[in-house]
Formats: structure tokens, sequence, C-alpha cells
């Protein structure tokens, strides 16, 4: 293996592999990154067996053939070069010199062989979206998913691709985010719970203006954009069926300033309990009432302006999860749409131009009195 | 006529020598309180098969000259009373003068005594007395202090002496005795035989926790926990055992009221209940207590072994010592300690030498009484937030076990017993109104129960209800779960519930009597994090700082520790810089 390549080019390559490289691991091959050297140039990938990222760099290619090098020391090594095209050259598979300017590397890796094989996924019946599109749902839905590790499903964000539209969801039990974005000619419809961590590579690594195709195999999901792939596994099992819970008659309506909501919810939150966060928020006609007591430490109160003329409410809520919400939410105003004490609650944005529609839903926590 | 006669003295004295003297722990006792109240510094006590063949006691102290030597084994022949009016306020052990003449009566009786030797007139006399028949009264030489050979115990009333038991129950009988005397004076040193073979080996100390290592040995020593509380004006001090060390069994329980030691389980029992939701129920910790009450509040005069005693407002100083073992293990310094942990138990002794007020009077000076430096209570008495740094820097190991610093040294918290701790206090509290936040669930929980879960379910409605376990039935064996409480952010509901009700299905923790801390105690067992759990620094700082908020941090609900601490001194011995 030999080729030469520029220091930009590689390094750009690196930053998009090197986030899956996990930091610990029990198989010492994980830590490298594989360097291949092909007709097409240098690809570049690494993983942590749940995610897989590759990515093609363009190189002077003198002669072909595959090494795995240490992530880390790489990307230190390669950060301090000057910028300058960088000569590789590897005698054996474990070897590699590294040449730039009058700076000289040896390094030693792990044979490529011992390297984990890719997920094979085809992308020839792949939906086809914008990056713009996928980032917009990562963005507002993901938070929602669960991170405690009792129900495994949960841990995942379930993805609906219909011919229309596509949607995610996330839910923890306690909260939920869904929002649909409308799609034309999309293909095949489908079900599929992506890991979260995956979803946050697609992020990163995918500016909005890519064109990004998407395909399955058996437990598989395949992302693609240029030369760049990424691959997950799926989360397998039935998504509980989060339609039946969304509340369609919430009667009691307000609107609300989002910045002044969260800051409220934000100041009476500093007394709230370590362990539940509960905050009782109180709907009257033109009013918010915020208050919070916790045993032991204090009581607080605020309150704001809204919109609301039903009958007045009161109602608990975990300030956490409100705060969550109200990050998220695009709009400067939002609607929170209420029935009783102990039902859920919606949230959505207010006059939001994007052909997207986003719904948020919080359950309430029980007030004691 | 003549069937009515006054009984002779020698017949007195063998009816009185009943209340007395039953057994040789008893002779004991009696010769040795005289001995104290001669001011002896040094008291050696030598058995022959457990006293039945012999007992002598000798002592270093005041001695008596010949006439007082022959009136002392008359009955009612005193030195520390002269009048009634001095009964009030007796600050000797003995003062009824019955103990020499009733076990004269019993026994082959040799007495020998010698007064000061500065006493120009001093010379020692040896009294010998058979059945309390003085048969002979000699010159001899011996230095200050006295020496009492009793031989053939109940020689003249075989009955009696038919009920002493073998020779290893009356020897434990009189280690005993012992003891108990040995905790009322540090200042003297106590030495006792059994056929030549040492049994107590008492020093003099200045510490009650080093009094305690010499009788019961290091191991126990280093397991207590100092007491110092007072209330109205009712004081309590000592030592108690530490949670995670009280066993069902083998329990010692010394009690002392101004000084004088008393036995009621009543007290004993008051100390238990402080230590509630921290032992296992059914074990039984060790405790040395010295309850300190003004003089006219309570009567040591009920009965002659004088080992009962009558509170007038019993009630009040049952809830003092429980108050004082409740908040002796609050701190966290009641919690277990690596290494020798006597570094800092003398100087917690020290603190709480069990002579209460003005007992004896005859006593010297300066062993007792003035506490040095205070190092338990008062140094950790206000909250235990100090021990609370930032939101960072703990090092949890093994997934399990939480490092962090603390003013003296290092803590090592279990992140289970820790959490543990922390819930069974706000379940409790929330079992007692306060109620608890309920978080309803998008996705109800569908539980499929054993019947006699639901049956528990059923039986615990109320509490689970209070806790924010918000249950349905729902037709045959399942019930649907609507809201659950929210503990922690990594509370795994279902699990919880499932482990809950079947700890209730099959009866662990029935040992609690207290239905609500049962519950308490199997939710806040169930629904803690576990060991092995992954903790961010955030949450670490959250359950540490609830931890030091609770009232007992150091201890689960089970009679473990929360808590290990690594003292500073341990270190600095142990890389030699001390």
């Amino acid at each position: 293996m030999k080729f030469t390549i520029t220091r930009e080019q590689l390094q750009e390559g690196l930053i998009a592999v090197a986030s899956t490289v996990p930091t610990r691991t029990t198989l010492p091959v994980l830590s490298n990154i594989l360097v291949e050297a092909t007709a097409d140039g240098v690809r570049l990938a690494g993983t942590d067996l749940d995610i897989a990222v590759s990515t093609v760099v363009p190189a002077e290619i003198e002669a072909e053939g595959a090494v795995t090098l240490p992530a880390k020391k790489l990307v230190e090594i390669v950060r301090e070069l000057p910028s300058a095209g960088i000569h590789f050259s590897a005698s054996g598979e474990q070897r590699v010199t590294l040449e730039c300017g009058r700076s000289r590397f040896k390094l030693l890796g792990i044979a490529p062989d011992e390297f984990p094989s890719f997920p094979t996924v085809s992308f020839d019946n792949a939906w086809k979206m914008t990056s713009a599109d996928i980032q917009n749902l990562i963005s507002h839905v993901v938070f929602a998913a669960s991170t405690e590790e009792s129900r495994p499903i949960l841990n995942g964000v379930l993805w609906e691709m219909r011919e229309d539209r596509m949607r995610m969801v996330a839910t923890n039990g306690h909260r939920l985010a869904r929002m649909d974005i409308p799609v034309s000619g999309g293909a095949a419809a489908a079900d599929l719970i992506v890991p979260p961590k995956a979803l946050e590579q697609i992020r990163k690594l995918f500016g909005p203006a890519d064109e990004i195709e998407v395909a399955r195999s058996d437990n598989h999901l395949g992302f693609r954009a240029g030369s760049t792939h990424i691959f997950t596994r799926l989360i397998e099992g039935p998504y509980p069926n989060y339609e039946q819970v969304i509340p369609r008659d919430n009667d009691k309506v307000v609107t609300v300033d989002r910045q002044a909501l969260a800051a409220a919810i934000r100041r009476v939150g500093v007394v709230a309990s370590d362990q539940t966060h509960r905050v009782r928020l109180s709907f009257s006609s033109g009013l918010v009432k915020f208050s919070v007591s916790t045993p032991d430490l204090g009581e607080a109160e605020d309150e704001i302006q809204a919109t609301y003329d039903g009958e007045p409410l009161e109602i608990g809520f975990n300030a956490t999860y409100l705060l969550e919400l109200l990050k998220v939410m695009p709009t400067d105003e939002v609607r929170f749409t209420l029935k009783a004490p102990e039902r859920a609650a919606t949230m959505e944005p207010v006059g939001w131009d994007d052909p997207a529609s986003y719904l948020c839903l919080v359950m309430p926590l029980r007030l004691v009195d | 006529m003549g069937r009515i006669v006054i009984l002779p003295d020698a017949v007195i004295d063998q009816i009185s020598a009943g209340e007395v003297v039953e057994r040789p722990a008893s002779v004991v006792k009696e010769l040795i309180e005289n001995a104290l109240d001669a001011g002896a510094t040094a008291i050696e006590i030598a058995l022959e098969a457990g006293g039945k063949t012999s007992i002598t006691v000798s002592d270093d102290g005041t001695g008596m000259d010949r006439d007082d030597a022959v009136l002392a084994i008359d009955r009612h022949a005193t030195s520390k009373i002269k009048s009634a009016s001095d009964l009030i306020g007796v600050a000797t052990l003995g003062f009824r003068g019955e103990a020499l003449a009733a076990i004269a009566s019993v026994s082959k009786f040799e007495l020998e005594t010698a007064p000061d030797e500065d006493d120009a007139s001093s010379e020692a006399t040896r009294l010998i007395v058979e059945g309390g028949r003085l048969k002979d009264v000699q010159q001899t030489a011996r230095r200050r202090g006295t020496t009492v050979r009793v031989r053939r115990l109940f020689f003249n009333a075989p009955a009696r002496r038919k009920f002493l038991r073998t020779p290893a129950t009356e020897t434990r009988a009189t280690v005993a005795a012992v003891s108990v005397l040995a905790f009322m004076r540090l200042d003297v040193s106590f030495k006792l035989t059994n056929d030549g073979r040492s049994l107590t080996d008492a020093p003099r100390v200045s510490a009650l926790g080093d009094r305690i290592e010499s009788l019961f040995g290091r191991s126990l020593a280093e397991g207590l926990i100092p007491v110092d509380h007072h209330a109205g004006n009712v004081s309590v001090r000592g030592f108690i055992q530490r949670p995670a060390d009280a066993k069902p069994t083998g329990r010692k329980a010394f009690l002392f009221v101004n000084g004088r030691p008393f036995r009621d389980p009543f007290v004993v029992r008051a100390a238990e209940a402080g230590y509630r939701a921290t032992i296992h129920p059914g074990s039984r910790p060790t405790m040395f207590l010295s309850l300190g009450v003004p003089g006219d509040t309570v009567d040591v005069n009920v009965h002659p072994s004088k080992l009962e005693v009558r509170f007038r407002d019993r009630r009040f100083v049952e809830a003092t010592v429980e108050e004082a073992v409740r908040r002796a293990l609050g701190p966290i310094g009641a919690a277990a300690v690596v290494g020798p942990g006597a570094d800092w138990l003398p100087e917690a002794a020290a603190a709480s030498t069990v002579a209460g007020a003005g007992y004896p009077p005859s006593s010297p000076e300066g062993s007792r009484g003035s506490a040095p430096s205070l190092f338990g209570v008062e140094r950790y008495a206000p909250a235990h937030a100090e021990f609370f740094v930032a939101d960072g820097g703990f090092l949890q190991i093994f997934d399990t076990y939480i490092v962090m610093q603390t003013p003296d040294g290092l803590a090592i918290v279990d992140q289970h017993s820790a959490h543990e701790r922390v819930l069974y206090e706000a379940t409790m509290s929330q079992l007692n109104g306060e109620g608890a936040p309920s978080q309803r669930l998008l996705l109800p929980l569908t539980v499929d129960l054993e019947p006699r879960e639901l049956e528990a379910v059923e039986q615990n409605r109320a509490q689970l209800d209070a806790i924010g376990f918000e249950v349905e039935d729902f037709g045959g064996r399942s019930v649907v779960i609507h809201a659950v409480p929210n503990p922690h952010p990594r509370f795994d509901a279902r699990r919880c519930f499932e482990e809950v009700v079947a700890d209730f299905a099959r009866g662990r923790f029935g040992g609690w009597n207290n239905q609500l801390e049962r519950f308490a105690a199997t939710y806040a067992c169930r629904a803690a994090i576990k060991a092995g759990q992954v903790l961010e620094q955030r949450e670490i700082g959250t359950l540490l700082r609830r931890l030091f908020g609770c009232e007992l941090p150091p201890h689960d609900v089970h009679g473990r520790p929360t808590i290990v601490q690594l003292p500073r001194e341990e270190l600095e011995r142990r890389f030699g810089r001390s």
C-alpha cells in the first residue's frame, strides 16, 4: 500500500470516521481506523459494532492495500502536521510510515483482516430524501427517547416510511414527540426502529444540502451520501401503539410565549425537588401560575400572561420534561392543550412556516394535597 | 406462750444473707463495693471452683483497726452513714451495713486488714469467723488494705448450697458482676482469676472505650459509637454498637444511673427503638449507657441488690434514651471505619466515662469527669452537609461504590444501600401523609400476578397508592398500573412493582412489626438503584446530597452500613507519616 494525500482531505475523512471509534473497548481492533487504498481513493472506516461509518477521500494511489491504525494517534498526528502532502507507505500489513515534509512517523497497526466486515445493504430500492428533512426530524424527536434500559424498544426512535410522508416518534413512556414530513413519490412503506446514537451520527456527518439515500437489509439500516456510508443495526420488535394514547379531546387550549414559559419554569424549578422536579401549573383566564413546594427546602411562585379562556385547571408536571419540549419547539409561541389533571397534555408550535407537523405530549405528575 | 421468740442474731443474719448473698457473684459484688468505698485503686479477686470452694477479694484501700474490724462483722455496722438523715443522697455503694455480717454468717470467713501505714497505732488484724461466730482475732502483718477470704459458702445452709450451679456458671456470673463494677470505676484496676486462670485483667484507664476493650476485646470496642445527649435534666452518655455489628445473640447491655449499675428491660427496649430501621429486626445491639438524672428523681434503694431503680418520670427517661441512640447513629462518625478504630475511640470515650456527677466523693480526682476533647457529637452535629463539596470529583468503583473526600479522610459509599436509606426516609414521610408525586404513564403497564401476589397488592393498596403506584384490577390475574413513582431517572417501575409485590407475597421482611416501616423498607430496597449501575457525576452528587440530608445516613435498613470510612489518620499511619 502506497499513496499520497493532502492533510486537509485526510483530516476531513478522519473526523467523519473517528467519532464512531469507541474510547473503551475489549476488542483492540475497534480502536483502529481501517485505511484502505483503492482505485477510487482512500477509504477510511471505523465502527463500534453498533454503528459503522466509512468514507472515501481522493488521493494519489501508487499501490493498493489496507492497514488499520490507532485512531486516536492518527488523528493527533494529522492535526499537528503542516498543510502539505502526506505520504503513506506500508511495509507488510502492520508497519506504516507517514512522511510529510521533513516529519516522519512509523506506526504499528493491526492486520486489516481482523477488522469487522461491514453489513451489506443494497441501495437499489433506497428511499431518497434531503439531509435537511432528516435533520429536522432528528433534532425535534430523538430527545424524547428513553435512556433507561428496562424497555429496550423505547430506547429506539420509530421511523415510519409511507408513500406521502415520513414520521419519527420517540417516547420514554412519560412524554412523547412526533413529527411528520410530507414526501412525494416515497418508496415502500416500512417501520424502522433506529438507535438514537446512529441518528446523532447522521446529524453530525451530513450537511444540510446532502441528498441522502436510506436502505435497509434484514436488521441493518444504511445511509449513503456521496462516498460516505453509515450503517446501524435496527432495534427489533413492535413499537407500542402510540396513536391510541395521543389525546384527541383535549378541550382546554392555552397559547403562551415559549421563552416566557421556559423562563418561569426554570425559575421556580430551582426549588423543585431533585427527585421529581415537580412544578404545579394553574391555568385561569389569561394567566398561568406556577408554584413549587418542596418539603425541607421551600416554595416558589410565579406567573405569566397567556391566552386562555377555559375553566380553571391545576396540573403538575416534571419541570425537566416541559423544559426539554420547550427547548425544541421551533416557534416563539406554543399551544398547550389539556383535559384534566390526570390526562395527557399536548404541545404544538404556533405559526410554524414549515410543511412538517409537530406534536409533543407529556403526562402529568399527580398532585397530592 | 413460748410460741413466739425473738430470733437469735445468727439466724437473723442468715435470713438477711438470703437477700444479700445468693451466690458467689453477689459475695464478690458486696466485697468489691466495700473495697471501692474504702478508696481502693486495685482490686484482685481470686475464685476457686467458681467461688464454691473459696472467694478471695483483696484491695489496697483504707483498712480497719482491730476494734472496727470486730465491729464490722456485726449486722448494721457501717462506716458509711451515721443516722437516717445520711440516707438521703447516699453516695457510697453500700450503706445498709448488712453485707459482711451476712456473708460471715454463711461461710468460713477470714478478714485481714491494715489501716494506713502513717497511722502510728497501725497494726494489721486478722479475724476468723465461722458461720457468723467469731472464732479468733489475731495480730498479723500486711500492707495497707483489706483481704477477705470466704470459704465454703453456705456450708451451714445446705438448702442454699444445693442451689449453686456448676463452677463454670457461677464463674460467668461473677465475671458479669465484676464487669459492671469495672465500668463504674475506670480509675481502679480489676483482676479476676478462677483456679489461677486469669479471666479479667482491667488496668486503670481514663476512657470508657479502653475499659470496654480490656473487658470485651478490641473488636467489640472498635465497633462502638459514642452517645452523648441530654434533654431536660436527663443526660445519656456512653457507647452503642454499630448497627452493622449487632447480632441476634450475645448482646451486652450495661446501664448505669448516676454511676450505679441497674437493670431495666424498658430502658434497653427504648434504646433498641432508637435503632429502628437500621438493624435487622431481631438483632440485639450491645450498649453501654450511663444516665445522669437529678438525685431526687430516681430511687435506687428499691432492693438490697440495688439492681432495680425507680424513675419518677420513666417515660421521659425512656424517650431521652431513644433519642440519644437515634442521634448517635446519625453522624457520619457512626459509619464503619477501615483500619484500627482505636485511634479515635479513646478520644471519644474520654467524653463519656460512665460515672455520673458526684459519685463517689472519695474517688481520686483527675481520672474521670473532664472531657479533653469532644470528638463525636459536637463535631458532627451541624447537619452532614459539610461533607458535600460539589457536583463532581467523585469516583465510582466497580459501578457500585462511590469514593469521596471528607474533612477527615475518605468515605466509601455503597450506592444501593445509600439510596435505600434515602428512599426509606422519603417513603416514610410519604406514607405518613406527605404524599408522593406520581408520574402518569402514557403506556400503562399490565402486570400478571399470582393469586398470592394479588392478595399482597390488595393488602398494601393504601401504601402503594400513597407512594404513587396507581393500580387497577384488570380482571383475572392482571393489574394495570396507570401511574408510578419516579424516585430517580433510572427507575424501572415494572420491575420494582413486581419485586415489591413478590416480597410481600413471600413474607420477606416478616420481622418488621410496623406495617408502614415494613412497606417502606421493602419499597426502598426494591426501588433503589442497584449495584452495578453506572452513575453520572451529577447523579452521584444528588444521591450524596440526599444521603447526608437524611436522619441516619450511615446505616441502611437491613443493618448494613452505607458508608465505610478510611480516616486520614489511618492513611497517614500506613504511609508512615504519623
